[in-house]
């Protein structure tokens, strides 16, 4: 089983949206330690669910508008994940905290017991078949290293 | 003079989408728009791709519902190089897409309107979510989220991905079953019709539990409109048949296949949103309809599975036909869903699914249309492809697109008749819920993480008169 999953989430598609894509490929040629999993998602939310396998540790690696300086990368631990809006009207709108939320109580066996977020502050997500922003191309090799900082 | 009320909570991304409320003086709606961004963009970058691509690079337009954008471009392809595929490849694409049925239609009804269903209208906002659903209602919520997780494995096994298929192709489909794929799906299939029926009683419990203590639903939320959805040989059909539309009143009004949609579907550009407005085109008047769910649910005459069959007549006996109340839209999702599943698990067992998967599809130039039945409402693909095999032009209808303008006529309903008098908060949870019963895709793929509160802006002569933020 593996200690430690990675999940990047984004829609290479939609600008700055991509960076979870682009993390995938930047983690795919790094060395990962030993008993790590690396999977790409399109949309997080409940999808997340599938891919726990038991992991002791989950890494999500997303873009974010937390109002931050575009490519400033954030690491938040499960105290500093945001809450949603109290409710969701479509798929798009089920956060990282709801989802493991739901896990611990429903699957706590699959459920990891630590939980990061590596946000990219993003700055354009309204423009289709473009790609990052310069800031946030530049975020990605940060982004990279923030991630294997917190597999060890 | 006119107040406007502006609503930014449905979505995590700024300008994404948004409720517009005009108000008269005495605080009366007079009119109401839901605003969503437009696909354009989507349709821009296709041109100069390669055709063959197409049901790859659509499927990744929406996180949501991928599959039936990679089914529905796979369907143009078809037609555009003018082949048929092979009965076992179109039987593999209805079953990949019923998987994704179940997936989709589980997701909405347990995740997204479980919490409606639950909590009713008038509880804590704070805890009405789907963690808040699992503390309540965790077996429910376990067999709700089992029966999407098996919707997703059938999507995956046969579309290669979970997340975006790629099985589908121009004359059929890149997927042969083996044995070992054979036995699973039949067990899975198998789990879904047992666990659809069992959680069938329980969701209708909680539904006619919230109409009963909040009649204001059923009286109020109607909004009659025309309707149009998929039918074959009369029956529901969500990967294939005729487009069949009625009016307001019940009476069938047409029936006609997609690629001629321009002769009976016109696109409107709008005030107030990016999207364009889709109407009916009959008999020289423009008629606002609905897809979806409900909408399908009008138009047939009834449903190819038993257990489906037995629940669209106990949904027919009790809201009529058409019926235009917009909170049924989650009955008709629980019948369509049973309907799935059943479906299924009757085409894993149909031995045509054993034979030729793939005819050779080459284009000629020329044009390829085909629709089918998202899970939201009717789904259109229409590309120009030239005789080298490249884009060169394309259009989509979406499902929210056409069911705009009868969303802003809900909303209206909706915020007239909801709102009590010191409390904003009922109101919001109650356009929230009018929202969320036409469960919309919000213009598709972008999904950051943002702390977005749920804003409410009144306006005055163009000034902000008064600003209510929904706190964390």
């Amino acid at each position: 089983m593996a200690r430690a999953l990675v999940v990047c989430i984004g829609n290479d598609l939609v600008a700055d949206d991509g960076v979870g894509k682009a993390v995938h490929a930047g983690l795919g040629k790094s060395r990962l330690p030993e008993g790590t999993r690396l999977e790409y998602l399109g949309l997080g939310g409940i999808d997340l669910l599938e891919e726990l396998d038991g992991e002791e540790r989950l890494v999500v690696v997303d873009a974010v508008q937390f109002g931050s300086a575009p490519g400033t990368v954030h690491v938040l631990d499960w105290v500093g994940l945001p809450y949603m809006e109290p409710r969701p009207v479509s798929g798009h709108g089920i956060g990282i905290r709801e989802a493991i939320e739901v896990g611990r109580r429903l699957y706590p066996e699959r459920s990891p017991q630590h939980v990061h977020l590596v946000g990219i502050e993003g700055r354009c997500f309204d423009q289709l078949g473009q790609g990052l922003t310069a800031e946030v191309e530049a975020a990605v090799v940060v982004a990279v290293a923030a991630v294997l900082r917190l597999l060890g | 003079m006119a107040k406007t009320i502006k609503i930014d909570p449905v979505t995590r991304i700024e300008g994404h989408a948004r409720i517009l409320l005009e108000c008269d003086d005495a605080g009366k709606v007079e009119e109401a728009f839901f605003c969503v961004n437009e696909l354009r963009g989507f349709e821009r970058i296709l041109v100069g791709m390669e055709a063959s691509t197409l049901p790859q690079v659509t499927a990744r337009i929406c996180g949501v519902c991928p599959t039936a954008h990679h089914l529905v471009a796979a369907k143009a392809l078809d037609n555009a190089a003018g082949v048929e595929p092979p009965v076992a490849a179109k039987l593999l694409r209805e079953f990949m897409y019923m998987g994704h049925v179940i997936h989709s239609h589980a997701l909405s009804l347990f995740v997204l309107a479980g919490p409606d269903l639950v909590f009713g209208l008038d509880g804590a906002a704070a805890t009405q979510n789907i963690v808040g659903m699992v503390e309540a209602e965790p077996a429910l919520t376990k067999k709700g989220l089992r029966l999407r997780s098996l919707g997703q494995k059938i999507n995956e096994t046969i579309g290669g991905r979970g997340i975006h298929p790629v099985t589908a192709v121009a004359g059929g489909i890149s997927f042969k079953l083996n044995d070992g794929q054979f036995t699973r799906l039949q067990e899975l299939t198998a789990e879904a019709v047992i666990l659809s029926n069992e959680l069938a009683g329980k969701v209708k419990g909680l539904l006619f539990g919230l109409l009963d203590k909040n009649p204001v639903l059923l009286e109020k939320l109607n909004a009659p409109s025309w309707y149009m959805g998929t039918v074959n040989g009369g029956k529901l059909n969500l990967y294939d048949g005729d487009l069949r539309f009625m009016d307001e009143q019940g009476t069938i009004q047409g029936e006609f296949s997609s690629d001629s949609y321009r002769d009976y579907l016109v696109e409107r550009a709008v005030a107030k949103s990016y999207a364009k407005e889709v109407y009916i085109n009959h008999a020289g008047a423009e008629r606002m309809y609905r897809v979806g769910t409900l909408a399908r649910l009008n138009v047939v005459d009834g449903m190819e599975t038993p257990l489906a069959q037995a629940e669209f007549e106990l949904f027919r006996k009790n809201f009529g036909r058409p019926c235009h109340n917009a909170v049924i839209q989650m009955y008709a999702k629980l019948i369509e869903l049973i309907y799935a599943c059943e479906k299924a698990h009757e085409l894993i067992n149909n031995p045509a699914l054993r034979g030729d998967t793939r005819v050779p599809a080459t284009f000629k130039g020329g044009r390829g249309v085909a629709h089918i039945e998202a899970p939201r409402g009717t789904l259109i693909h229409d590309y120009e492809i030239d005789a080298k095999g490249i884009v060169r032009s394309a259009n989509m209808i979406i499902a929210t697109q056409q069911n705009t303008a009868a969303i802003n006529k809900s909303l209206k309903e909706g915020a007239n008749n909801l709102k009590r008098e010191g409390s904003d908060e009922i109101m919001l949870n109650a356009l929230e819920f009018v929202v969320r019963c036409y469960d919309p895709c919000l213009a598709c793929s972008t999904h950051a993480i943002g702390r977005m509160a749920l804003d409410v802006e009144m306006q005055h002569n163009g000034k902000t008169i008064r600003h209510i933020r929904r706190s964390f």
